[in-house]
């Protein structure tokens, strides 16, 4: 008798039930999805699992009846469905319909809308390390705004007084944007914005708000970047991400400075990131406990602990993966890959 | 009158005093000697603690820098650092930290540290260099 550790799962309905069941499910390790079925080829669930290389099928009959499923899980929302089911099931698969499966899929929905409060509110703990940063970044501008602006109040010579004008406005537009950049940081990801990111763009916008958090003045930067990387996703999260593993890169290195190094590349039909530091490193009993929530190094007050745990969540919910590779004293390198969006867009058969 | 303060000549000219500013922002700077210029003050700039330190241990710095104006956060050698070197090797040399950062603890600790003004930027000329001419009288008076 064929045994295995998984379960299998086929999912009925690729509407928002079942586009959110993919998304949670396809994570969990001991469960395989068999398969995907919607009547309508354009459903969003059938979009979705192409991109995972998930089956779809407009097939309902042949996705229960072919796969040695184990669970049915029906989200059509057709009354009848689930006499259907019962009719042509395999002996040993179970069903969850009807409310059991509205039931879930609320779970699901649940545990996506935590999961971005718990982003947000990192985020925003992570604001209050900004502090003394956006001080210094918005105090020095103003100070050559007021010692010009009163030089000007005396001022005779009219080519000094143009340059100094000149000189004020671009410290004027110097400071707001150091607002724009951070109330666009701040800002909750608005959810279900995936879109095509330039993952060179945002790991420069990631650099720039992290010089907030910490001073990369003694800090050497090394930048290889592939042109043209791209990936899907939520671009607010993907400077999150960005914006936790090179704060933590710049605080391995606080004490007696260092390389960073940001790199780019295109491997195949993935896109590689790498953030490295020759930093402090990270102990190697330590190294499966760093995406776990509540994980900080940090002392009590200064750190929530949720910074790695979140830039995980992203990242599975990007299809990515990330690594870590660390030596004490070394420095760390983490590596992410992400499907490349523009293959994907291109591959996926129709 | 020149001997009763720490004034002395420049290029012929009566100077107020000799000012290092300590800061890596050239705007800064540029706007600080500006303020000082005006009042007569001579301004020396380092653009971090390292290359203070390299000023003020440079020939005639040593016995005629009146006031040290020194930012906190800095590349290289930083304002924290500065500032104990400045007080443990020229404890005679008045210092006076313009920060972007208004921090209590940080300015306790340093006015505890013997460094005579905590101001915070953006600052008025007018402030400023009251501030520098109180940091060199005060000084004049230790000296009584």
């Amino acid at each position: 008798m064929e045994r295995s550790d998984h379960t299998k799962v086929a999912i009925l309905g690729a509407g928002r039930g079942g586009r959110a069941l993919l998304d949670l499910l396809h994570h969990i390790p001991s469960i395989e999805i068999v398969g995907i079925a919607d009547r309508n080829v354009d459903a969003p669930g059938l979009q979705r699992a192409r991109e995972l290389r998930i089956p779809v099928t407009t097939d309902m009959r042949d996705l229960i009846s072919n796969h040695g499923v184990s669970v049915i899980m029906d989200v059509t929302g057709d009354p009848e469905m689930e006499a259907y089911l019962y009719a042509h099931k395999p002996p040993t698969a179970d069903i969850l319909s009807g409310s059991a499966s509205r039931l879930l899929w609320e779970l699901v929905l649940h545990e996506s809308k935590l999961e971005a409060e718990l982003l947000q509110s990192e985020k925003l703990a992570g604001i209050g390390s900004f502090a003394a940063g956006i001080a210094h970044d918005i105090n020095n501008p103003l100070q050559l705004i007021l010692g010009l602006a009163e030089n000007l109040a005396e001022e005779r010579d009219l080519t000094t007084v143009h340059e100094q004008a000149r000189d004020i406005i671009e410290a004027v537009k110097r400071t707001s944007a150091i607002c724009r950049d951070l109330t666009r940081y701040s800002r909750r990801a608005s959810p279900h914005e995936d879109m095509l990111v330039s993952v060179n763009e945002k790991l420069e916008e990631g650099l720039k708000i992290a010089r907030y958090a910490s001073s990369l003045h003694d800090i050497e930067l090394i930048k290889h970047y592939q042109t043209g990387a791209a990936v899907k996703g939520n671009p607010d999260e993907l400077l999150h991400v960005f914006v936790n593993l090179i704060t933590n890169a710049v605080h391995a290195m606080e004490r007696a400075g260092g390389t960073l190094t940001l790199e780019t590349a295109l491997l195949g039909g993935q896109v590689g990131v790498r953030i490295s530091d020759t930093g402090c490193g990270i102990p190697p009993d330590k190294i499966p406990e760093i995406f776990e929530p509540f994980f900080t190094t940090k002392p009590p007050g200064k750190g929530t602990g949720l910074g790695l745990y979140n830039v995980k969540t992203i990242i599975d919910n990007m299809h990515g993966t990330i690594a870590v590779d660390s030596q004490v004293d070394k420095g760390t390198t983490f590596t992410l890959t992400f499907p490349n969006a523009e293959r994907s867009e291109q591959g996926s058969p129709s | 009158m020149s001997e009763f303060k720490s004034g002395f000549f420049v290029g012929g000219e009566a100077c107020e005093g000799r000012v290092l500013v300590v800061d890596d922002e050239p705007d800064i700077r540029k706007v600080v000697k500006m303020t000082l210029q005006k009042a007569g003050y001579e301004v020396l700039e380092a653009e971090n603690g390292e290359k203070a330190i390299e000023i003020i241990n440079y020939g005639e710095n040593r016995l005629l820098l009146d006031v040290v104006i020194c930012d906190i956060r800095m590349p290289k050698v930083n304002g924290v650092e500065a500032i104990a070197y400045f007080r443990s090797n020229y404890p005679r040399v008045p210092l006076i930290v313009l920060t972007g950062f208004p921090d209590t603890d940080m300015a306790t600790s340093f006015l505890r540290q013997g460094v005579v003004d905590y101001l915070v930027k953006p600052i008025e000329g007018e402030k400023l260099r009251a501030a520098v001419a109180r940091a060199i009288e005060q000084r004049e008076l230790a000296k009584l």
